[in-house]
């Protein structure tokens, strides 16, 4: 019976269809009619309870490997289903050592199962459209950091905003055990125990949280911005960095011009060469960037294929370059592409 | 893919020549700037210009590639109006680039450490004031709005150099 339950609904929710809260409701059910399982058997081990409960209490943002744990824990039941609970200890064990990656959570859980109940409520009614995410647990362990830097007193602007953030957070949410959670791909603004729930708050962290995000995509383009720290040091490195740039493109104009005279420019030649000194200056000093994609909106004219833009992609040079190598050059480095998008 | 040999130098086509952004930004800005170069090759020697304009009328000419090049961006929209509207023969502001926020940028990493503690928002302040004028049109934008045309105003920038280095690079070997 076991297995039909999780056979049949696990596979329908493994889709991500389905909304937070009918996630959640899934998950509650299951945990009843598995703890009713539980509780008819004659043994009722504690690593058993231990399982519902983490599942429960994880079920927000884990809920694909919960789903997947949920399996091997329905698995591990088959085969020993007729036989009670004593061998199938075995078994658990493996689901625990499975499961081992992420930290049990203490008792109280049915009461957190009811708090992120009402959070994933107040979040799915207060989502904006481009929400930015921090689930619980990456909140607590942000604010173990700050409280530590705190006390260095390092005032840079970011760990300064996130300061204030965090020091609403109630002590229940600083005894539970950071566990490590993988973020989804979208993120919300999530509002903590004991902050302001008004929109004006809300929007001012989504805000904030877009303008970090900002920064980390200019931190990723402009070289020398990982050593400093702070919005302000950030964007002097980024002035910096940009005056640079239009310097050096002064100067080659006017170098240009001095040699205009004598240029003997053809369009077709002047790409092709182009390519070349566009795959080997970049190559070398940058790393692939995450995209943005509001950054390159469509072009009016359509040319512009945002769908086959990639953070990852390197196949788009796959194809011409192999034609490249049999320039008399060899310097490419095409293995790594210097700008994407 | 096709491959025509020219005179000795390959030809290469792309076959989704639209795919990757750089590619197009790089190929636009050369299809501006050329023909334009050789148009002020063949004006300049009809008539009779000193050695600084015609550098001044090559900046324009780079700028407006520039900014043609890259219409998706308001960077660019503002950068357009801007070269549209300052005559030739002036000194076009853009390239009078920042010796002066060179100055009061250094001015300022030199006190940066005693303001630390109290001015935090105010030096962010400053900071941002001075990107606003590296940017084009960044007088006109917000915060939120200047670092998300900062970066793309950076990588265009960039590629442009290596355009430019490659022409350069062409005609000096």
């Amino acid at each position: 019976m076991l297995e039909g339950l999780v056979s049949q609904e696990s596979l329908s929710l493994n889709s991500m269809d389905m909304s937070v809260l009918e996630r959640l409701k899934w998950v509650q059910q299951q945990q009843q009619q598995l703890q009713q399982v539980v509780s008819q058997s004659s043994n009722n081990s504690p690593e058993l309870l231990q399982i519902l409960q983490f599942h429960g209490s994880n079920n927000d943002e884990l809920l694909q490997s919960s789903f997947s744990q949920f399996q091997m824990f329905g698995s591990g039941f088959g085969p020993n289903y007729n036989m009670g609970f004593g061998p199938p200890h075995e078994a658990m064990d493996e689901c625990i050592s499975r499961t081992s990656s992420c930290h049990m959570e203490p008792v109280d859980t049915i009461e957190v199962l009811l708090k992120t109940g009402e959070e994933n409520r107040a979040i799915a009614l207060k989502n904006k459209r481009k929400p930015e995410v921090k689930t619980r647990e990456e909140e607590k362990i942000e604010k173990k950091i700050k409280v530590e830097a705190e006390t260095e007193s390092s005032i840079k602007g970011k760990s300064n905003m996130r300061n204030t953030e965090a020091s609403s957070d109630t002590s229940k949410e600083t005894s539970k055990g950071a566990s490590e959670i993988q973020k989804l791909d979208y993120i919300h603004v999530r509002a903590r125990r004991g902050q302001a729930t008004d929109r004006h708050s809300l929007a001012e962290r989504a805000r904030r949280e877009k303008i970090s995000k900002k920064m980390k995509y200019l931190q990723d383009i402009v070289p020398g911005c990982n050593k400093v720290t702070g919005k302000a040091g950030m964007l002097d490195e980024i002035i910096n960095y940009v005056q640079c740039l239009q310097r050096q493109v002064e100067f080659l104009s006017m170098k240009l011009a001095v040699l205009n005279p004598e240029l003997e420019l053809a369009v077709e030649d002047v790409s092709v060469k182009q390519f070349q000194a566009y795959f080997t200056n970049v190559a070398a000093s940058k790393q692939s960037i995450m995209v943005d994609v509001p950054l390159f909106p469509l072009d009016q004219q359509g040319s512009l294929d945002l769908s086959a833009i990639n953070p990852n992609q390197t196949t788009s040079i796959e194809a011409p370059s192999t034609s490249w190598e049999t320039q008399s050059q060899s310097l490419y480095n095409t293995s790594s592409l210097g700008f994407q998008y | 893919m096709e491959r025509q040999i020219i005179n000795k130098r390959k030809r290469v086509f792309s076959l989704q020549p639209n795919k990757n952004p750089n590619e197009l930004f790089a190929r636009r800005y050369v299809s501006h700037l050329v023909p334009a170069l050789k148009k002020i090759n063949m004006n300049k020697s009809s008539s009779k210009t000193n050695h600084q304009s015609f550098e001044k009328t090559v900046k324009h000419e780079v700028d407006m590639a520039f900014a043609l090049s890259a219409q998706e961006f308001a960077w660019s929209r503002f950068l357009q109006q801007k070269l549209l509207s300052s005559p030739h023969d002036d000194l076009i502001s853009t390239s009078s680039y920042p010796s002066e926020i060179l100055e009061r940028s250094s001015k300022k990493q030199g006190g940066e450490k005693h303001q630390d503690r109290d001015e935090e928002g105010g030096e962010i302040k400053k900071r941002l004031k001075e990107l606003q004028k590296l940017l084009p049109g960044g007088e006109e934008m917000n915060m939120e709005e200047i670092l998300s045309e900062i970066g793309s105003y950076i990588v265009c920038l960039e590629l442009q150099m290596i355009v430019l280095k490659s022409i350069v690079q062409d005609n000096t070997s």
